[in-house]
């Protein structure tokens, strides 16, 4: 019924549109006066009349209206113009922006679109909020700044790798991060090393590049990306050259960091007297031998105290061992680009140079980039162009966070093992409890270079007003160099008695096309239709080779054609490819009422040949009740929207050969060939299916001064790629299916408000995010991930399953753990036992945040700003892996945490932390014991900057001169007890794996001082 | 339309879109590091690859790379050694207090059913073998099969002594290769006395069909040596006797000096001795020592974890050159030197355990079968430079010494413990902290499966 009236409707309206067209046509093209681009869904209004359009996709519009009617064209965000059309019959029109420019166009794929006009879910940031953040890495820039988009990095380590999740995880098995778009050109943004540690190579892009990046997280918006949208998109696009005199910028900054936060750690007398402790304990239990405390253990405190008794008896040596693993950190940019053009060819170049120093001992970042973007218009109808990125970067890595080799694992180290020996005089070797990462601070380097070009041409053929097509031919070019030499002195840890180097090239080449017609037209003046189509294809090819050389002559050779032994080496390659067809139309409707269809078509050489091919449609409306007439009355109310979304989404984020049964040829054995079945076949295998709906509601009041939206989604995933654990007595482990699906959940608010006005003016923007991801079934299947991560049924990714810590037995010490064994009526038993096996595991905690989000204030007066951003998240958990070794009441020589002393001492004590007994596992096992609330607030960024006045500055021949001060991470308020609760262990970081702590280095508190000049 | 077809420019673009659309066979991508399982085993060449991959899954860290032998001395010690290392699953072998989710547990059945996979590839596929080879071909998958069966049997398992194998719990018996997952995959266990039927028959036929002489790989007489101690678990003293008989009188080995037993060369490619029966290949290519990573010291490749402890150097008479083949390492620790080479071979089985095997069986029997227990015994003790002992004097105990010296950490003790039933500290031999757990991972994943007591 509903359908039959909207039909009826939209007859009488054409009928009516068609009385009313009896005066001129009027066209013409609403353009950016900023920079000369079209502008689409520009309002076009008949000033006193109801009648108005849009401006199509290409900023043309088309216009009945009398020779005395007054056009008025207007644009959220940009200055509304009126013209009287007078003996005119083409108007153009150069719209000049008001303070918020472009930002209320979003780049949609392949496209853009009016904010106003929008019915699906999309978070734009401007390059503007994220320039100069003292961060490597732009995904460290947007932490906080979008709504339902959370963003961790995995360590202090820079360069190290992040995860992404935009409105949750979609995957149990499958890549759970999001597609990276750069100017049309889907780029490499997995890790490619030969580390378990990550590496970003999304760390080579240089972020001051970046006009804006705009974040696909509904199914209207991103299913134009079919297979590869189940995650998000993110869409960057790079700055352009605009119109006018070449204006030149150039910004140098300086600072360095510190780590956030310190953990304390036994000195010498309270470690000697914690194990004296614990040795005794042991052997009143009968554990250890009577005289194990003066023989074995003296002679090892001697042994770990450089063999001299007084180390430790009388706190000779104090080592605070945690303080070596850092260094002194700074850093300093320099930013150079210029831009401008005329009005055929405009152009944007930069160069960035980023030196860096790593909070952590041997960490380093060094970058350096350049860009071309060049814009050329052939003719009024043909349009070219080229975006090229050059970059550098070179990494100086570190051992992952479960090496010995690794700064923070130091820590462990005894306190009265001095740094320097004093017998040799050289660095503490081979006598320390464990392997001393000094060693390879001093004897050995690790270095990752990266040579990234990132380029692509286009060409745009406007067949008609209404009409054009695009070409666009791009590459991702991904070059990466490791190389590592690990001097004698490190033999310890490397195993190589004289020394060992590593070398490898990876290369992976990347290749799209996208090509599209864009059409767009407003048929008798009330119904707006554009409408995109087109195909694109991407195929990539990777190919590693390496090499590792033992027996060195000395450290002076640190190459492999110094080794006097090859003991490694190997050459391997990998490809896929996808072809897609997509389309999208827009249908605007008397420029209230919004529809939008898209789909796309997605085959992958990643899938069986039975499900090579599959379809991705989504719809979605939008409403613009602030449009209509019966709202014109609330004068305080300037928008007012209602959208929803539906739509099927894909993640083909697999391995390129999943599908296959498969024979590996390296089970060569003693230099004989050999070959092994490596991988069951599943023919069957296909993309997992994201459905997802989305309802939202923008609001503006008092001209847009509050302004915000408010969504809801519900995401569920079905046919999860899931590496299902088989039985091992089949001779494989897993095998890749398509079993079960889980669910995402949430909502999120966004808030822009202008609390004051006028000369000191006061911003505050806010976004918050709730996701709720629930595993709805797996088949019965156990995955799991970390130290105890699971998927659970019922229960959000990653949950921590693990037997539950019950405290202290206040009579006897022995740590106690529920036996939370399920009785027969389904109540839990919650007696306590002291053995952990007879304790049932069952889920006590969740590595997800239940809410997300950022705030960020602005307050301007004349020259003067100050910007600070907090994010955080909240309800999540952390698992410190390293607290059985760290927090153990002394059950091994390790170090331990200040904490440890309050241990249980004699019958009534009552204690957390269990009595000291070494060896003797009393407290030890994975439990809650070593699980806490993540919880953070954390003062992200911070900036207060003073922009010379004109007056002076042009005295100067300057057009901007801008000082600042930027401060990074310089509050967290937070209860967690470890090194900083954003950690995820980067060895154990994956989808199942999170929320873990093992050893990882704090965030890098880094202030910066900062000049920027405009010439 | 005109301008469409007007203009070479947009008639081009439109062409390559056009052909590239066309290109739809640019989704067939081949696999590049791998290849198609269905054309893998095609030939006989590739049976033999196949064969050489089952070696290869054979040597791996947690079958006979080490781990094995490793856990079998951390989880029969009582004081002579101390685990000294991080890792949390040997740390609870060593304790005797294995989790069920102790990795080391899941690894030892993932990796060796995996090997037991592959050899039934090979068994499966004989038929397309040259005929020349097929029954070496045969006889190397069952040796690697049937060994392994008894490995996990006893790792896994009741010992044989323990109760009534006919209906003790042993292990799955897979005797096909898995092609597919289905609900057969979630196989139960079969008894203990129905694996040790299984291997002894594998490792019959593979004696059967094995050459004397095969290289580096599984012979005749490693089949016959694997035989002798299936034999031995099982108290059939007299079979053990001649199993190892038949090893010493194929003539093909002989005992070498005592410092040339062990590679106390350093960094080195391994090679096997004259003594040797079957050993795995470690090169600074490939394959890793596993016993030097946890009993080396860090300056010869290893993590030193296990320490050797005054009271097993105490057991070692004056002159014993065996009580030689110790070190101190960097850190003060005494180490063993038998896995001082990072790329020496590990011994699985040498000459010098038949020796001592046929003593003991012989003793137990009162026969001589091929010598005297006295005998045996002085090849062993004579060569490790000590006095012969009488026959007069020769004593159970003392055969059991004289095995345990010769043979330390070479993965024996448990099983040793085991067959005498003897125990270890305070934990009778057959205590349930003494068998593994069934992996928790398989547990889950086999809803078939029966976990062992006490986990």
């Amino acid at each position: 019924m509903k359908k039959i009236s909207l039909l009826l409707l939209l007859c009488v309206l054409f009928s009516v549109s068609a009385v009313l067209a009896q005066d001129v046509s009027i066209t013409g093209q609403v353009t950016s006066a900023e920079d000369g681009t079209s502008l689409p869904g520009v309002s076009v209004q008949v000033k006193g009349s109801t009648r108005g359009t849009q401006t199509d996709a290409s900023g043309n519009y088309q216009i009945n209206a009398g020779s005395n009617a007054i056009l008025v064209f207007s644009f959220v965000g940009l200055g509304a113009q009126e013209i009287r059309v007078g003996n005119q019959s083409i108007i153009n029109v150069a719209l000049t922006s008001d303070d918020r420019t472009l930002s209320e166009v979003v780049v949609t794929g392949y496209g853009t679109q009016s904010k106003r006009n929008l019915t699906g879910n999309i978070a734009k940031i401007s390059g503007a909020e994220i320039e100069n953040v003292p961060v490597t890495t732009f995904e460290q820039a947007l932490q906080g700044r979008a709504a339902g988009v959370q963003i961790t990095s995995l360590n202090g380590k820079l360069g190290q790798g992040m995860q992404m999740r935009i409105r949750g995880s979609s995957s149990v098995t499958a890549s759970n991060e999001p597609l990276y778009v750069l100017d049309g050109i889907p780029l490499t943004s997995s890790d490619q090393g030969t580390s378990t540690a990550p590496q970003n190579p999304l760390a080579d892009i240089n972020f001051n590049d970046i006009e804006s990046i705009d974040i696909l997280k509904d199914a209207s918006a991103a299913a134009i990306y079919g297979s590869r949208a189940s995650n998000g998109v993110v869409l960057i696009t790079t700055k352009k050259g605009k119109t006018g005199k070449t204006k030149f910028n150039a910004s140098y900054q300086m600072g360095s960091s510190t780590p956030t936060r310190l953990r304390d750690w036994l000195n010498t007398e309270q470690y000697v007297e914690l194990f004296s402790e614990a040795v005794n304990n042991s052997i009143a239990l009968g554990n250890l031998p009577a005289n194990y405390l003066t023989g074995s253990t003296y002679s090892r405190f001697t042994r770990y105290a450089a063999g001299d008794e007084e180390g430790w008896r009388n706190s000779k040596f104090d080592t605070d061992w945690q303080s070596e693993a850092f260094q002194k950190a700074p850093m300093g940019q320099f930013d150079l680009s210029a831009s401008g053009g005329d009005a055929r060819t405009r152009f944007f170049v930069s160069g960035q140079y980023l030196d860096q120093k790593g909070i952590l001992i041997s960490n380093t970042f060094k970058r350096l980039s350049g860009r071309v973007n060049l814009d050329h218009k052939a003719t009024e109808k043909l349009s070219l162009g080229v975006n090229v990125n050059l970059a550098r970067t070179e990494n100086g890595r570190l051992s992952n966070d479960n090496a010995f080799s690794t700064p923070l694992q130091i820590v462990a180290l005894p306190p009265m093992t001095p740094v320097i020996d004093p017998r040799t005089d050289q660095l503490s070797g081979n006598y320390t409890l464990y392997y001393n990462p000094l060693l390879n601070r001093d004897f050995s380097s690790n270095l990752s270079t990266s040579y990234r070009t990132i380029g692509n041409v286009y060409a745009e053929y406007k067949f008609a007003n209404w009409l054009k097509f695009r070409s666009e031919w791009g590459t991702d070019l991904y070059n990466l160099n490791e190389d590592q030499y690990f001097g004698k002195e490190t033999s310890r840890n490397t195993g190589a008695p004289n020394g060992q180097g590593f070398s490898s090239w990876a290369q992976i080449t990347n290749y799209t096309t996208n090509n599209f017609f864009t059409m767009g037209t407003t048929l008798a003046e009330v119904h707006d239709i554009d409408a995109t189509v087109g195909m694109t294809f991407q195929k990539s090819d990777a190919t590693l080779n390496q090499v590792t050389g033992q027996e060195f002559p000395s450290n002076s050779y640190t190459k492999i054609i110094s080794a006097a032994r090859i003991t490694a080496g190997s050459s391997s390659a990998t490809n896929f490819s996808f072809l897609s067809y997509f389309a999208r139309a827009n249908y605007r409707f008397a420029n209230k009422y919004l529809f939008s269809v898209s789909g796309r078509v997605d085959g992958s050489s990643r899938f069986g040949e039975n499900n090579r091919y599959g379809f991705f449609p989504a719809a979605s409306a939008g409403w613009l009740i602030s449009d209509e007439n019966f709202m014109k009355d609330i004068p305080s109310l300037s928008l007012l929207k209602l959208r929803a979304s539906y739509g099927l989404t894909g993640n083909a984020e697999i391995g390129n050969f999943d599908s296959y049964g498969l024979y590996r040829g390296d089970a060569g054995y003693a230099g004989v060939p050999g070959q092994r079945p490596e991988q069951i076949e599943n023919p069957d295998l296909r993309w997992e299916q994201t459905t997802q709906t989305d309802a939202g509601l923008e609001f503006g009041f008092f001209g847009g001064r509050i302004s915000g939206e408010v969504d809801y989604y519900v995401k569920t995933t079905r046919d999860l790629l899931l590496n299902v654990n088989v039985p091992g007595t089949s001779g494989f482990r897993t095998q890749l299916r398509n079993v079960g699906n889980l669910e995402n959940k949430g909502w999120e608010f966004v808030l822009n408000t202008e609390n004051v006005t006028g000369a000191f003016t006061w911003n505050t923007t806010l976004n918050l995010a709730a996701n709720r991801n629930k595993i709805l079934n797996l088949d019965g299947q156990v995955i799991e991930g970390g130290f105890i991560n699971r998927a659970v049924e019922g229960q959000p990714i990653g949950s921590f399953f693990s037997i539950e810590y019950a405290g202290v037995d206040p009579q006897n010490g022995d740590a106690l753990y529920y036996v939370n064994e399920e009785r027969p009526d389904g109540s839990l038993d919650r007696s306590t036992t002291n053995d952990p096996n007879v304790a049932q595991r069952t889920v006590i905690g969740n590595p997800n945040p239940t809410l997300i989000g950022g705030i960020s204030n602005n307050f301007a007066y004349k020259g003067l700003e100050l910007n600070f951003l907090f994010q955080g998240q909240y309800g999540n958990d952390i698992y410190n892996g390293g607290g059985k070794f760290q927090s153990a009441n002394g059950d091994f020589f390790d170090n331990q945490t200040t904490d440890q002393l309050n241990r249980w001492r004699q019958p009534g004590d009552v204690t957390n932390v269990p009595q000291a007994r070494l060896f003797g596992a009393n407290g030890t096992a994975e439990s809650s014991r070593y699980l806490q609330r993540g919880d953070y607030l954390r003062l992200k960024t911070a900036t207060l900057s003073y922009t010379l006045p004109n007056t002076i500055s042009s005295k100067i021949k300057m057009d901007r001169v801008r000082l600042y001060v930027t401060g990074q991470n310089l509050l967290t308020f937070t209860k967690y007890t470890g090194w900083d609760p954003e950690v995820n262990a980067d060895y154990l970081a994956g989808n199942i794996g999170l929320g873990n702590d093992f050893y990882s280095a704090p965030q890098a508190k880094t202030i910066i001082v900062g000049i920027n000049l405009g010439f | 339309m005109k301008h469409i077809v007007r203009n070479k420019f947009s008639l081009s673009l439109i062409a390559g879109m056009l052909s590239l659309a066309a290109c739809t066979n640019q989704l067939n991508v081949e696999p590049v590091n791998t290849i198609d399982a269905g054309a893998a085993v095609a030939t006989s060449g590739d049976v033999e690859a196949l064969l050489v991959g089952a070696y290869d899954a054979l040597g791996t860290t947690d079958v006979y790379g080490g781990n094995l032998q490793r856990d079998a001395e951390l989880l029969g010690d009582n004081g002579e050694i101390f685990f000294d290392g991080t890792f949390v699953a040997p740390d609870e072998i060593f304790r005797k207090s294995m989790l069920v989710n102790n990795s080391q547990s899941s690894e030892t059945w993932l990796d060796s059913y995996r090997t037991i996979n592959i050899a039934n590839n090979v068994l499966a596929n004989l038929d397309v073998v040259t005929s020349g080879i097929r029954d070496r071909v045969e006889g190397e998958a069952k040796f690697i099969r049937g060994s392994l069966f008894f490995e996990l049997v006893r790792v896994y398992g009741k010992a044989w002594g323990d109760g009534t194998p006919a209906s003790n719990p042993g292990i799955p018996l897979i005797l096909t290769p898995t092609t597919e997952i289905t609900e057969e995959a979630n196989v139960s266990r079969n008894s203990v006395a129905e694996v040790y039927a299984q291997a002894i028959q594998d490792l019959t036929d593979a004696e059967a069909k094995l050459p004397a002489a095969n290289g580096f790989f599984a012979t005749k007489a490693a089949a016959a040596g694997m035989l002798s101690r299936i034999y031995m678990m099982q108290e059939r003293y007299a079979d053990a006797a001649n199993a190892a008989t038949r090893v010493i009188n194929s003539g093909r080995y002989s005992l070498v000096a005592a410092g040339d037993v062990f590679d106390l060369r350093v960094n080195q490619n391994g090679f096997n001795t004259a003594e040797d029966i079957f050993a795995i290949q470690i090169t600074d290519q490939d394959g890793v020592n596993s016993l030097n990573t946890f009993y080396g010291a860090a300056e010869f490749g290893g993590r030193g974890d296990i320490l050797i402890e005054d009271a097993h150097l105490d057991l070692y008479e004056a002159d014993d050159l065996r009580g030689t083949l110790f070190y101190e390492g960097d850190n003060g620790g005494i180490y063993t030197s038998k896995w001082l080479n990072q790329y020496g071979n590990i011994k699985v089985m040498r000459l010098a355990e038949m020796y001592l095997t046929r003593a003991e069986a012989n003793f137990r029997t009162n026969a001589s079968v091929g010598a005297s227990p006295a005998e045996d015994i002085n090849l062993i003790r004579v060569r490790a430079g000590l006095a012969p002992v009488s026959a007069a004097n020769l004593t159970l105990a003392g055969i059991l010494s004289e095995r345990r010296l010769e043979l330390a950490f070479e993965g024996h003790l448990i099983h040793d413990l085991k067959r005498t039933k003897s125990n270890v500290g305070s934990l009778p031999y057959n205590s349930p902290k003494l068998i593994f757990p069934i992996p928790q991972r398989e547990m889950d994943a086999n809803a078939n499966l029966q976990q062992n007591e006490g986990y």
